[in-house]
């Protein structure tokens, strides 16, 4: 077997944290946890993970900024992002955002099941 | 001649004759002599008839002048009578015209006296009337002073025009709100002095007014929402609730009044309502997610195997959790409607994938409730241009309100179809509960649900019909329903093309 695709979770939320770690390794994958915005740049840049998955509400830094931290990194530019967040993609800036930073995907946490989740990141990560 | 003179000349005579004739002898002898005398003395006697016949003559002729007398005297009489008379007849036309003189007098002293007394009591009337005319003035004036107070007085800005839409009068508040004084803008065209703005930010042309509308067609426009904005003086623009209405005099509309109110204050706090909606939904589904996430980390055996019951139970949790998301998607759902940041993002979409799904949604309940669906796609279509989550959701929203009201074994008719005009006609139907006739008008009213499912379910949040209805409209497109109390309903939509409809 290949070396273990690494997974970083961007989540404040400890439960949820929790529930995408436990489920991402019983998966196979190698999780990194990050708990706001300015962990996940840091380790993102660090430990160049094979996929983000980014919250945007968060303390200390808001996903969308982390988001922009990490695309003006030259390994940062073209690393796969999911947005994985409870808001509604409804304001123009979040739209303009997403255009302009290009995650793969933007999720509802609420409407996705976890398994589905995780599910995605392989079809993604082509595992 | 007088009659006493001759009477005893004549006796003399008789007297004489008869001492003549005593003396008879001695007579004869001196007849001769006497008979001279005699015959002298009939002379005499002779002249004396002619005397007597000239006096009876005289007398005659006296009784002839005695009768002329009394003749001319008769005469004399009757003409006097007749003068008299006359005098008399002329005495009583003289003392009839008197008397009528007098009439004719009194009825000019009356007359006069009346003129005296009527001219008095115009004088009194005219007293009377100066007096009431001030007094009444003195009320009209008060009474106007009230109305131009209350009108002035009125919280919302308030503008009359006359028949031209020119300005007669305005309120403190028309001078607050737009910046122009009542004598500047007296006399000007309201059209012209206060432009307005439609909801998609273009000025409205002189015919769009309501204020047009309601002056040429005598149609009074109830108060709107504030889809309006009006210009101030300075150029800079409010959003405003207005109603206009005619002045109709003796059917003839001769003005019109057009009250209007500042609504920037309320359209903040409804935003502000809607953006709280918003974000305590967005609150609400982070637990909403971890309830899910774990129940059916569960579920999946990720933690061991479950028995039976607990695995009952969870699922239970799991469905409860899931109506919950459902609903606080709804709810964002509306707030974006009210918010305005419902985007159509039209893509080309493959309606029968999508509708196939939707109804592959819905299977299990459908089974469960053992209704019968029928399909009517048509022969397939090319791809339409349009937002498939938008359209998603109309699907969903018609057919799962078919599901939920149409009893175990009814059918539900699902038909699309594209016209000519790049135009697709969809169809839901079913055999179920109606909607009652007296509340047709409110289906599409947000909240509201029918009197007759409410009993029935009571996981409806009367919000669905609301929702799309406001899609199919931003869309440009139609919805219509026909109902009739458990008989069933069936809704009709019409969608233009995105392509077309921009």
């Amino acid at each position: 077997m290949k070396t273990q695709k690494t997974v970083l979770i961007v989540e404040d939320e400890k439960s949820l944290r929790d529930a995408l770690t436990d489920t991402l390794r019983l998966k196979g994958f190698l999780p990194l946890e990050a708990k706001n915005g300015l962990e996940g740049v840091r380790i993102a840049l660090s430990k160049h993970p094979d996929m983000i998955l980014l919250d945007l509400i968060m303390p200390e830094m808001d996903g969308m900024t982390a988001l922009k931290k990490i695309r003006e990194d030259s390994w940062g530019a073209h690393a796969p992002v999911i947005i994985l967040t409870n808001v509604s993609a409804t304001s123009e800036k979040i739209v303009e955002d997403m255009v302009t930073h290009k995650p793969i995907n933007y999720l509802i946490k609420s409407d996705w099941k976890i398994h589905d989740v995780v599910d995605k990141i392989s079809g993604l990560l082509k595992i | 001649m007088d009659k006493k003179v001759v009477i005893p000349k004549f006796d003399d005579l008789i007297l004489t004759l008869k001492v003549l004739a005593k003396d008879k002898e001695d007579v004869r002898r001196k007849l001769a002599v006497t008979a001279k005398k005699l015959a002298l003395k009939a002379k005499q006697l002779a002249v004396t008839a002619a005397d007597k016949e000239s006096i009876r003559r005289e007398l005659e002729i006296t009784a002839k002048d005695k009768e002329n007398v009394r003749r001319e005297l008769e005469i004399t009489a009757r003409d006097k009578e007749n003068v008299r008379q006359k005098l008399a007849v002329t005495a009583k036309k003289l003392a009839l015209k008197a008397k009528q003189l007098a009439v004719t007098a009194a009825d000019k002293e009356s007359i006069r006296q009346k003129l005296t007394v009527t001219a008095k009591e115009l004088k009194k009337s005219y007293e009377t009337l100066e007096k009431k005319v001030s007094e009444r003035t003195k009320d009209l004036e008060q009474a106007r002073a009230k109305d131009v107070a209350i009108l002035s007085s009125i919280a919302d800005g308030l503008i009359v025009t006359d028949e031209k839409g020119r300005i007669t009068f305005g309120n403190s508040v028309f001078e607050q709100l737009l910046g122009w004084r009542l004598d500047e803008a007296k006399g000007k065209l309201l059209t012209d002095l206060v432009p307005m703005f439609n909801s998609l930010g273009n000025k409205m042309t002189q015919t769009e007014r309501l204020l047009t509308l309601s002056l040429t067609k005598g149609q009074s426009t109830p108060v709107t929402g504030a889809v309006y904005k009006y210009s101030r003086k300075d150029g800079s623009v409010f959003p405003a609730m207005i109603s206009v209405s005619p002045v109709v005099i003796a059917g003839v509309a001769v003005g019109a009044v057009e009250v209007f109110r500042d609504v920037t204050k309320e359209e903040k706090i409804d935003k502000a309502k809607t953006e709280f909606v918003s974000l305590a939904s967005h609150q609400l589904r982070t637990p909403l997610t971890m309830i899910g996430w774990y129940t059916e980390m569960i579920l999946k055996g990720d933690v061991g195997e479950l028995l039976p019951n607990q695995k009952k139970y969870l699922e239970e949790i799991y469905e409860g959790n899931k109506r919950m998301v459902d609903m606080v998607n709804t709810l964002l759902d509306v707030s974006r409607i009210e918010l305005g940041t419902f985007k159509v993002e039209p893509k080309p979409t493959d309606i029968m994938a999508l509708a196939q799904s939707v109804l592959d949604e819905q299977k299990p309940e459908i089974e469960e409730k053992k209704l019968v669906i029928d399909e009517d796609f048509g022969k397939g279509f090319p791809i339409f241009l349009t937002d498939a989550k938008l359209l998603r959701m109309v699907f969903q929203n018609l057919l799962s309100n078919a599901v939920k009201y149409t009893p175990p074994g009814g059918r539900i008719g699902f038909s699309i179809s594209l016209d000519d005009e790049k135009i697709l006609h969809i169809k839901v139907s079913d055999t179920g509960y109606g909607i009652p006739n007296n509340q047709k008008d409110q289906i599409f009213t947000k909240l509201f649900r029918a009197d007759n499912v409410r009993s029935k379910d009571t996981t409806g949040t009367g919000l669905g019909l609301y929702i799309i209805k406001s899609i199919i409209e931003n869309s440009g497109g139609k919805i219509r329903f026909e109902s009739e109390e458990n008989k069933g309903t069936a809704f009709y939509v019409t969608l233009p093309s995105a392509s077309s409809s921009r």
